[in-house]
């Protein structure tokens, strides 16, 4: 029973006019139980902070094997049980989704605020004291990155990449940065409408894995991808051109209703009359296709019945038509936008003005599969498609991933035309600041404010620690350097050293780190206020 | 103690003293349990799930809380169910009305302890009770006239009781948010045409009202993505050919044109449905069932915006506010009465697309999006905005409203004191516990904030013992404050219940003097 055991038996209330003593020896080891939790959630995915942060493998229960650097997928895959140690994993997801970028950095920001947070506590001070402190802290926090931002115009190309150069490499295909950089821009700056250029849709970026090459012959396809064979089993073509291409959401074989049928033959003659007339329907609708002047065929895949037949691809193939099936059904909407054309229903409805056009559809065998590419197609839509190669799946996973992460970083840029120093600098710099700031406030709040502000360095700190750095020197110079007014000195891990952060271009998106800090004090808040778990249905 | 009895497979009796001992402790047990949520630096509680997926849920609403809870003690669900019924009846004061049970039974026990027999104790109880509510309706302020200042107080009910909520530090921007979106309501308490969508993403602080509806909804494939002085059509049929069957019908032929034959009848079929659909002349038809390829192309062939898959509850709540029916056959388009709004169009929240009807039929509507680090945040945010909303609604039809802080308890434990002065006999004693028990709402307050309780109670009463003081518990300063001032108001309707419905269940309780609990029925143990 949660209730009864629940109950500390001090007997107090209003009557009890003496001294106001409280038991609260359950409410604080609930809480320390949840930061500690907390804590180890955060130091799982500590090391892989940074540039030279390391790679996890995580097993999973069906023996599938993912190595990643990615703190939102690690603390996916982690399966907490522990309830404040879930609510570290839904903070990394929703940086994930604010920002796309900065997952570790939240979770290890929020473990050390957790930290500070523990030991204020068991100085009694009162837990509701520490997260008001911690409001006003995370408000002046935003304000000091404001402070530091430095503006960015879209059409400056070169900031962007290297914005999404800092994002990647820190990522396992880091060496391959400076292909994957510019091509997550391009990706991303194809897909903005000029109607609301603060917008970007990432599913209008499509990326395609296809095993086989390295990441360097990853690329960006002005067109459309698809993963599949062209089906030629009949002898069709695999390669048109001047195509015309129709988005088909019926089959092409023989009828079916969706009233059971069953067709009932009692002679010879009749099995005859059959096939014959299956023969002609199909013949009928491939005429009909044929006389839009339709060269492609995109089928959608139904669970019904099959797309294609043999028949039906013999039929098509004499046309000279080239059929791809198996089409998803989420993915109509991408192709239809990207194509400029409108899926037909009905074979009665194929004309040709729902046809959309292209220069070129073949097929390209790359590695030991082989894709269908789509170029140059008139009219098109804006969407992009990157085509993602690699010599495992892993690598081509991890990729994916990190493509998914630089993408994200410029659609940030995208939305708030910001860019701040990476390296640790800003978080050096806000720890400078708040820290000042703390010694003009009175009481607890003070006393709390100075404490997260020295949390802050844990950024740089681990940053250090993970480049094989001696963290002490590293984090002391960088206080020193930023003190002297210097605010854009971070570290800089490849050469070992502190520099400029901005002149090595290390720069990300101001949002990353604004929600980064929102974010990690609004989860800790959320758990300083918890004092007691109850189990329920 | 007899607690553990309580839990035995057979069934059990108990008599007298014991029954009565184990009611006490059940209620206290479970008033203690949600004793620390109250009040302003009240702190929060994680519900973890104990069945599949383990769902965690972190929250500070006493009703969310106990309804949570597994509980076999009869006495601690009559509890239960005072919050409840709280929460149903005003939306706010949930843990108020069990904490208050909880004291009142708390200061009997201590009578019955000195030989005061139960009945004795009620009847007391009564009479405090009338006098405080008296009391209340006496201090009660009403600025229904004065439109400004009824705002302001609506303004100041809702960042009090939002200021023990997750969303305290916002509590501005969410109580403007609430009192607008109640103030639309003109007056119904009918919360269905306010929608709250939660969308994770941002911070709270950008969460916004939104004059319209949001439906969580993609837009069909072709079909045009913004129409202006919409028509709508609202529906919920089958439009997916598979299930237009009957069941066990199957035809025979002998043919397969026969076979394409019927296949082409299916398809008449459904384009006629289609066209009787749009014959209603709309440019908008919004399904809770799948819309399939085929239909779907039709609409976009004649211009109309097709939305499928709406969940039950959105296309009802879109029925009501865009002020048409939910249609399920064609036949009549005249009898069919469609909804109408301004402009639809596509808008982006976070990273999805959402479809938004502006200008509805129904000016009451509106749609707060709620937008949060997480989704413990965000249900968090939806249940505080909810009792807010509940309170408001509430308030604008009654519209008495009292100090907050302490203040009203403070004000009815000094006339309840007065009343046991007056009176004589053993009553006196049971009207003074009353009055004690009042008293320990606002103790609680100053506990839960950290704050030397004793003496801040000590001074609140001598502060109430002058006529007409605005004094309350000030805890954000730590001190005896002026209420008034601070801006912290609560409903009257809310302080009414919690004071009526506390009473009437310690009441209740206390009648009892025997516990028959039933042979379970056999089963598995579920511990």
């Amino acid at each position: 029973m949660a209730a009864a055991s629940s109950v500390t038996a001090a007997p107090r209330g209003a009557s009890s006019k003496t001294e106001s003593y409280v038991d609260t020896k359950r409410r604080d080891d609930v809480r320390q139980a949840n930061i500690l939790a907390a804590r180890a959630v955060a130091d799982a995915v500590r090391t892989s902070l940074g540039p030279k942060g390391m790679d996890k493998m995580i097993a999973s229960a069906n023996g599938e094997v993912i190595i990643t650097n990615d703190g939102a997928t690690i603390l996916n895959k982690m399966e907490v049980l522990q309830p404040a140690a879930k609510m570290l994993v839904d903070l990394s997801r929703s940086q994930d989704a604010a920002a796309g970028d900065g997952t570790t950095t939240v979770v290890v920001l929020a473990g050390s605020l957790l930290r500070s947070s523990l030991s204020l506590l068991s100085a009694g001070v009162h837990p509701t004291a520490v997260s008001d402190a911690l409001h006003r802290l995370s408000l002046r926090a935003v304000d000091v990155l404001h402070g530091m931002a430095i503006p960015l115009d879209l059409s400056d190309r070169d900031a962007l990449v290297k914005s999404a150069a800092t994002s990647l490499n820190s990522k396992v295909v880091s060496q391959y940065s400076s292909l994957l950089a510019p091509l997550a821009v391009d990706a991303v700056l194809s897909v903005v409408d000029p109607a609301h250029p603060d917008l970007v849709d990432l599913r209008d970026v499509k990326i395609v894995k296809k095993l086989g090459g390295t990441v360097d012959d990853t690329e960006l396809v002005k067109g459309l991808v698809f993963d599949k064979k062209v089906s030629h089993s009949a002898g069709g073509p695999t390669h048109v051109e001047n195509a015309k291409i129709a988005v088909i959401q019926f089959q092409i074989s023989p009828p079916k209703t969706d009233i059971e049928q069953s067709i009932v033959v009692s002679d010879y003659t009749q099995m005859d009359r059959i096939l014959r007339e299956e023969r002609n329907y199909i013949l009928g609708m491939v005429k009909k296709i044929k006389a839009t002047g339709c060269n492609v065929l995109l089928i959608q895949k139904s669970i019904l019945r099959d797309a294609v037949t043999d028949l039906s691809l013999h039929y098509l193939a004499k046309a000279k038509i080239l059929v791809i099936k198996d089409v998803e059904r989420d993915e109509i909407e991408f192709i239809t936008k990207t194509l400029n054309c409108l899926p037909i229903a009905n074979i009665e409805h194929f004309r040709e003005d729902k046809l959309g056009f292209a220069n070129c559809v073949e097929e390209v065998s790359v590695g030991d599969g082989k894709i269908v590419k789509i170029t140059g197609i008139k009219d098109m839509g804006r969407t992009t498609t990157v085509l993602v190669r690699g010599s495992n799946q892993l690598v081509i996973d991890e990729a994916e991933r990190s493509l998914h992460d630089a993408l994200c970083v410029v659609r940030c840029l995208v939305n708030k035309k910001f860019l701040i120093a990476g390296g640790g600098a800003p978080e050096i710099e806000m720890s400078r600041q708040l820290g000042a700031w703390a010694k003009e406030l009175l009481g607890m709040e003070s006393y709390c404010i100075k404490e997260f502000a020295e949390a802050m360095e844990v950024i740089p700190y681990t940053l250090a620690e993970n480049a094989g750095l001696n963290p002490i020197a590293i984090v002391t110079e960088l206080r020193n350097r930023h003190a002297q007014g210097e605010i854009n000195t971070g570290i800089n891990v490849r050469k070992g050293q502190i520099t400029n952060i901005l002149e090595e271009n290390v720069v990300q998106p101001l949002l990353v780190s604004t929600s980064a800090i929102t974010l990690a004090t609004e989860c800790v808040r959320m758990i300083l206020k918890i004092d007691d778990i109850i189990t329920v249905r | 103690m007899a607690v553990e009895r309580l839990f035995k497979d057979e069934a059990t009796e108990e008599k007298g003293d014991r029954a009565r001992m184990a009611s006490f402790v059940g209620a206290m047990a479970i008033a203690d349990l949600v004793k620390t949520t109250l009040g302003p630096k009240g702190m929060d509680k994680i519900l973890q799930s104990t069945g599949r997926g383990r769902t965690v849920t972190v929250t500070n609403d006493g009703a969310t809380i106990l309804k949570s809870l597994h509980i076999d003690n009869p006495a601690a669900k009559v509890l239960i169910d005072i919050s409840k019924v709280q929460d149903d009846e005003v939306g706010d004061g949930t843990t108020s009305v069990v904490v208050l049970a909880g004291e009142l039974l708390r200061e009997a026990e201590k009578l019955v302890n000195q030989k005061i027999h139960p009945m004795t104790i009620i009847a007391g109880y009564r009479m405090a009770a009338e006098c405080a509510r008296n009391a209340l309706l006496l201090k009660a302020k009403d600025n229904k006239e004065d439109s400004e200042k009824f705002r302001s107080d609506l303004m100041k009910i809702a960042m009090t009781t939002l200021s023990s909520k997750i969303l305290s530090q916002d509590k501005e921007h969410f109580a403007k948010l609430a009192v607008n979106a109640v103030l639309r309501l003109k007056g119904s308490t009918n919360l269905e045409s306010i929608q709250i969508i939660k969308k994770a993403g941002g911070s709270l602080i950008d969460s916004f009202l939104d004059e319209g509806f949001i439906l969580d909804k993609k837009i069909g494939i072709g079909q045009p993505k913004r129409i202006e002085n919409a028509k709508i059509l609202v529906a919920n049929t089958a439009m997916d050919t598979d299930k237009v069957k009957i069941y066990g019908a199957r035809v025979r032929v002998d043919s397969m044109a026969k076979v394409a034959e019927i296949e082409v009848a299916e398809k008449e079929k459904m384009r006629e449905k289609v066209q009787k659909i749009i014959a209603h002349g709309i440019n908008c038809f919004v399904n809770r069932q799948l819309i399939y390829n085929f239909p779907e192309e039709l609409f976009a062939d004649a211009g109309v915006l097709a939305i499928e898959h709406a969940d039950f509850d959105g296309i009802e709540r879109l029925a009501l506010v865009t002020g048409g029916d939910i249609a399920s056959t064609f036949d009549n388009p005249e009898s069919v009465k469609l909804g109408h709004c301004k402009l639809i169009e596509e808008i982006m929240i976070g990273e999805d697309k959402l479809i938004h009807f502006s200008g509805v039929e129904m000016g009451q509507a509106c749609t707060i999006v709620l937008r949060g680090a997480s989704s413990h945040v965000l249900d968090e945010a939806e249940r505080s905005l909810h009792d807010a909303l509940c309170v408001l609604s509430q308030t604008v039809n009654d519209s008495r409203v009292l100090l907050g802080g302490g203040w009203p308890e403070m004000i009815m434990s000094k006339e309840v004191d007065e009343l046991a002065r007056k009176t004589p006999g053993k009553k006196s004693h049971a009207i003074e516990a009353f009055s004690r028990a009042l008293q320990a709402i606002p103790t609680i307050i100053a506990d839960n904030a950290g704050l030397d309780s004793a003496e801040l109670i000590s001074q609140l009463r001598a502060e109430h013992h002058k006529d007409t003081s605005n004094c309350g518990i000030d805890v954000i300063s730590g001190g005896v404050g002026d209420m008034e001032k601070l801006g912290i108001s609560e409903a009257f309707k809310v302080k009414q219940a919690v004071l009526l419905s506390a009473t009437e269940a310690a009441e209740m309780i206390l009648r009892v003097d025997e516990i028959i609990t039933c042979a379970p029925r056999r089963r598995e143990d579920r511990m």
